[in-house]
Parts: structure tokens; sequence; C-alpha cells
């Protein structure tokens, strides 16, 4: 009966994925849900890739993911993955169903797929990566992960006991789940552009997490990202298995170098220190997996980010800077701002993060408004700030509470309307910091953009 | 004036402590004191306007009610005498009776107001809250892990028109007690809701001063209280 229940749901999920080809929908997360409707441990009963390599945390890890996925592309591995589509237990059944022949085997040796920390519970019970990769613990939607202990938590109770975890030793938060697991640590060396007192709303690690005793960082990176020690008990970062050091933003490499002795030099994907994390992570997992540092290099290099989250173009005289920051994700926004705060030259700025989901059926819960590092965005050489969609007012009231002039913002609730609000001087940029569910109304914004950008350079 | 945040190493979650900025910002010369889980209080000893608590973790919950337990008499004699409190998010839970969780166990708070929380770490109540101070429309969110039972006696700080109360089954919002006032109301409270703002810095015998941004502010809160009045809005996310 067990197995007979999983064939259906196989067949119905195939089905469902086949007929939502056919009629161009999205089929990454319904016949996922069709089969664990008809079989609840269908993820347990259906045929697994021999090695996976899991991916989760807060921050990179679709990006991380995709990386070690394209790598071991590159290097003639044939990988399932996740990529297209949902990270949370449909979507991993969904990918399994689609890797699998009619029999429920699987089609494929290795499995590179990213995992929502919060449908870890669901998961894991049947999927036992080989490596679980770890970016980082920060907080996150309020609604779904409360805060990043918890999320910690959960992880923690469904981590399976045989699988090898890649940790970041930066993250004092997540560098510490399941202690008894095998594990190995990846850090980034100190930087020109550490600080050692925090600066930024959000610091989840302010206390020693074994003896509530003062944390001394040596260096810290942005929130509770860095070196550390506790003045108290002696509880310390863990030291790093791979090491990232000589970041060299001008010529876009790194050094990576392990604790066997071993390095190589990295391309960096971009000059952020997200990306110069997401390449050392990279690095320690597919080395941890058992490519050498010139595969995984070379590789690398054949790869650049996925253009919805970040990309510049030029229209008439100014440049068009597309940066996508999670909706409702403080955390996000703080990095997001803060980068492109500091590109070189005078900027213009439209900010539509605003969750359309939640407006469409309730109200976006925008507290996280109030842990997120707007008064990055007071920084010079930000011309003007317009605020759009729902929630313009919103952000309209936490620019000025963070120091930006009046007369530096325009406000409208309309996000076709905002483009028209802005100058486009020439040589300046026109950045649009956009949230993860709108993306048709952002390419519409970005088109208005461009035609106007156009427009006046023709003036 | 001076403004005493408790424990904001730990207490800091969801925006709440920009409630005491907004105050600071409504009124420069304010003095905002930071007291660490090791320190003592500093209203005690000196004269504090205003004590805010924050919403925090879990383990923050015992590391808080841990600090404040050694002055539980004296703390009791300052609300006794009328010293304003604003306690925000699961804060609330530090002054009750004792949270329990839904595999049983019992973890015993303060003690100063006979409520009882029931915690279930699996389930996350995540709302929209529009409720009444005296005659001012309150607006907000919830999103928080426990409901607060039984204190029939415990007065409420808001009277609830949509969302839940102190637990899904219960009009009224929170506890206020002389001057003290909790509610699992998170986050920016006082930016979110400039009457309510306004209220506080008359308390706080600074009601001549203007708020910071006061139309920007009002702006904000009069489109949420449009959209938070629409029955046609989900309330509970789902």
């Amino acid at each position: 009966m067990r197995k007979l229940r999983f064939f259906l749901a196989l067949w119905l999920g195939k089905c469902a994925r086949i007929a939502l080809r056919v009629l161009r929908r999205n089929a990454t997360y319904f016949p996922g849900v069709v089969a664990l409707k008809v079989c609840p441990d269908f993820l347990g009963q259906v045929g697994k890739p021999r090695d996976i390599i899991a991916v989760t945390g807060t921050n990179g890890k679709t990006t991380v993911s995709n990386l070690i996925a394209d790598v071991l592309t590159d290097r003639g591995y044939k990988v399932l993955t996740n990529r297209l589509g949902s990270n949370v237990a449909a979507g991993i059944a969904t990918a399994l169903l689609t890797g699998s022949t009619v029999f429920g085997k699987a089609r494929y040796d290795t499995a590179v797929l990213e995992i929502d920390e919060r449908s870890s519970k669901r998961i894991y019970p049947y999927v036992k990566p080989k490596l679980l990769v770890v970016t980082n613990l920060f907080r996150d939607s309020i609604m779904r992960n409360a805060h990043p202990a918890y999320i910690a938590w959960f992880l923690e109770q469904a981590v399976p006991r045989e699988t090898k975890l890649v940790l970041n030793a930066d993250d004092l938060i997540s560098c510490r789940i399941a202690p008894e697991n095998d594990r190995v640590y990846f850090a980034v060396d100190r930087l020109k552009t550490d600080v050692v007192e925090c600066i930024n709303l959000i610091n989840d690690l302010q206390i020693c997490p074994v003896c509530s005793g003062e944390l001394q960082y040596e260096y810290r990176r942005y929130h509770h990202i860095g070196k550390a020690h506790c003045k108290d008990c002696g509880f310390a970062s863990p030291e790093p298995d791979y090491l990232g050091t000589d970041v060299d933003t001008e010529n876009m490499t790194m050094t990576v170098r392990d604790s066997r002795g071993e390095s190589a030099v990295y391309p960096l994907l971009s000059d952020s220190v997200f990306n110069i994390y997401n390449v050392v992570t990279v690095a320690a997992a597919l080395r941890e997996f058992g490519l050498s540092h010139a595969e995984i290099a070379e590789s690398l290099g054949k790869t650049k980010i996925v253009e919805t989250r970040y990309n510049v173009r030029q229209a008439g005289k100014v440049r068009i800077v597309m940066q996508m920051s999670k909706d409702k994700n403080a955390l996000a926004g703080s990095r997001a701002f803060d980068y492109i705060s500091q590109l070189p030259g005078e900027k213009e700025i439209i900010l539509m993060m605003n969750c359309l989901a939640d407006q469409r059926h309730w109200s976006e819960n925008t507290t996280w408004l109030y842990d997120c590092d707007f008064e990055f965005l007071a920084r010079e050489g930000i011309r003007r700030i317009v605020c759009t969609g729902p929630r313009a007012r919103d952000y309209y009231l936490r620019l000025l509470l963070a120091g930006v002039p009046e007369e530096k913002l325009r406000c409208t609730l309309t996000e076709l309307e905002a483009p028209e609000l802005l100058e486009y001087k020439p040589g300046e940029s026109v950045c649009l910091f956009y949230g993860t569910d709108a993306l048709d109304l952002v390419y519409k914004v970005q088109a208005k953009i461009a035609r106007l950008a156009e427009e006046a350079a023709a003036r | 004036m001076t403004i005493e945040i408790l424990y904001p190493e730990v207490c800091n979650l969801y925006g709440d402590l920009m409630n005491a900025e907004y105050l600071r910002r409504c009124v420069p010369e304010t003095t905002v004191i930071r007291t660490s889980l090791k320190s003592r209080p500093a209203f005690l000893d000196q004269k504090v306007d205003l004590v805010t608590v924050c919403s925090m973790s879990e383990r923050a919950q015992i590391l808080a009610r841990d600090a404040l337990k050694p002055h539980l008499e004296a703390l009791e004699a300052k609300i006794e005498e009328g010293l304003p409190f604003l306690v925000t998010g699961n804060a609330l839970e530090l002054f009750i009776r004792e949270i329990q969780d839904a595999d049983g166990a019992k973890t015993p708070m303060l003690g100063l107001f006979d409520l009882t929380a029931r915690r279930d770490m699996e389930k996350r109540y995540n709302a929209l809250y529009l409720g009444k101070f005296e005659d001012m429309d309150i607006v907000g969110f919830k999103s928080q892990f426990g409901h607060a039972y039984e204190g029939r006696d415990v007065p409420p700080l808001f009277e609830t028109a949509r969302g839940a109360g102190r637990n899904p089954g219960e009009k009224g919002e929170g506890i206020r007690y002389k001057n003290f006032m909790a509610t699992y109301v998170l986050g920016p409270l006082l930016i979110l809701n400039p009457p309510f703002a306004r209220y506080m810095l008359g308390l706080l015998g600074e009601g001549d001063r203007p708020l910071a941004f006061e139309k920007a502010a009002m702006d904000a809160y009069q489109l949420r209280l449009i959209e938070f009045r629409d029955p046609k809005r989900g309330f509970t996310y789902g």
C-alpha cells in the first residue's frame, strides 16, 4: 500500500510537471505539492542522488548553490538542482521527482540543493546531504524566522548526524550548530574596510553565546560577522580550514589558503564583501567534495552572478544599476544600501522593495525598516531618493529619521510614476532597489528609466 | 528627560529600540541610558522618566528575567510610584507569572502581573493589529510564539478592534497599570502611532514639543489606518 501510494504520487507529480510545462507555467513547486499530498513521506521514498550538497543560510544561499552547481557542471558532472524553483519541501520534492525515473530511481549521481532553513525539519529526515553548507544566519523575515537563534535551533534539531558541515567561522551564530557533526570552517581574512565596533542597527550577537560575558571583536566586517573572543570564558571564533586572503578588488582576485597547506588564486565575481564570502564558501565546499583548487578556480572564472540580482547597463548618459534587496529583510537592505551608496559618482535612487504579495492580501509588516540601515542612504553622493509603492510613505519617514534631508526626497505610491521624479544628470547612476516578488513591475520601471534617460540625453 | 533602555544587548529585536530614539528626536536634549545585563538598572538610584524594554529571543527572556530578579521589590515599588514603562513585544512576558511551553515546560517569570503565557515555538502568530488607546486609534503588528491568558484583574493597555488581544479570544491587549504599559504589539510603536507618541510626550512632561517629522508620520499613519480598517483586508497572515 505504501509503495502504491508512492508510485501514485510520483506519477501524478510527473504528470503535473508535464502539464504545467505544456502550459508554459512554472513547474518547480506544484508537482512537489501534489506528490507530498498523496504521499507524505515522498521525500523518503523517492530515489536520491548519491552525493547531495545542500546549501542553507540567511543570505547567499542561492548564489552559492548556483555557483557550486555551475562549477560541477563545468567539470563534467551531471547535476540535479532546484535552481529555478522553490527551496522548501515541495520544491525539493519537485527537483527529486524530476531527477528520477518513472520507477522512482535517481537519474543523477550528484545534486546541489538550496534548502530553506525554516524547512529543515521537513526535509533533512529524508534527504541526508553529504555536505551541508551554511552561509550565515542573520535576522530575516520576522514572520517566518523570528530571530537567528530560533533558526539555529531549527537547524540544530534537523541536521543529520552523518552530514559534514561547511560553516562560516566569521559567524558565531551559525558556526556553532550541531557541534557533534564533522565540520570544516571557512573565513575571510582581515579586510581594509573592517571595523571593531558595530555600526549597524542589527547586531545579533553582542554577548558570549556560552557564558553571556563580554565579546571582544578583533575585527568586524558588518553586523555580528567578524572574529571575536569572550573576555570572560575564552570562547572564540574557530580557526578556519579555508581562509580567503589577499583580497584584491582592483584585479578582482583572492587567494584561498587551506589547512592542508594548499592555496590558489580565485577570481572574484564582484567586489562586494558578500560575494567575497560566496567565493570562499564555494571553494571550501568543493574542496571538501573532492575537486582541486585549480579545478574550482578555473571553472569559477567562467561563471557570473545571476543578473536578476545585480546588473548595470548604460542608458543615455546615465548608468542604470539594478540591485535586488530581498523584501522584508533588513539585513539584505543594509548590505545593499552600504554597497550602492559607496559606488563612485553621483547617484539617484528609487526604493521599491515593497512586498506586493503581502500587500495584496494583508499589509506588509514594516517593522524591518527600523532594523535596516537606511542611514547609509544619507551619505554624500546620493542626490535624490524616490520612495514608491504601497509603503512609500513609510520609506519616506524612515529616510527622514535616517538623516536624509527632505529636499532630496520624493514620494509616490505609484511605481511607474517614480522614474519621472528623477533628473538623469549626465554621468550619474540611477539605482533601483527592488524586492523579489514583483519582477515584472520592476522591469517596466527599469524600461521607463531607460527611456527617460535616453530622452534626457537627446535634449 | 532621561530614558533608560534595559538590556539593549539582548532586547533589541524588530525595531523596538526606535521608540526611545523617536522620543529623543522629539526632545533632543534627552539622555538615553543603555543598561546592560551586568549593570544595576539606573531607575533604582536616579531620576529616570521612562524605562523601555524591547522584544528579545527566548534565551534573552531568561537572561533579562535573571537580571531584574534581584531588584524585584524595588521594581514593583517604582511601578507603584507611577514610573512610566514602555514594554513591547515578548518583553511583556518578563513581567507575568510564567510561560508555559507546548511541551509542558514551565518557566517562572517575574510574577508582577497575574498572567500566564502559553507558547508554541512551532506556531508563530503573525497579524496586523487595530485597537484603541483612550480615544486614539492604534495600528501595529504582532509576530509572536505566545499569547497571555487568565489575568482577569489585569487591566489592558489597548482595546482591540481587529486582531488578537492578549490572546485571540480576548479584546483587551497588553497591560496598563498606572504608568506601566506593556503590549505584544511590537516594533516602532510610537513612530507608527503619532497620536500615541504625543500622549507619551505629555506623560513625560514634554507635551508642548512637536513630534519629529510629524507630517510624514501622520501621512504614513493615516494610510495604514485606512488599510487596517478595510474589512476586506486579511488580518492574520496565512
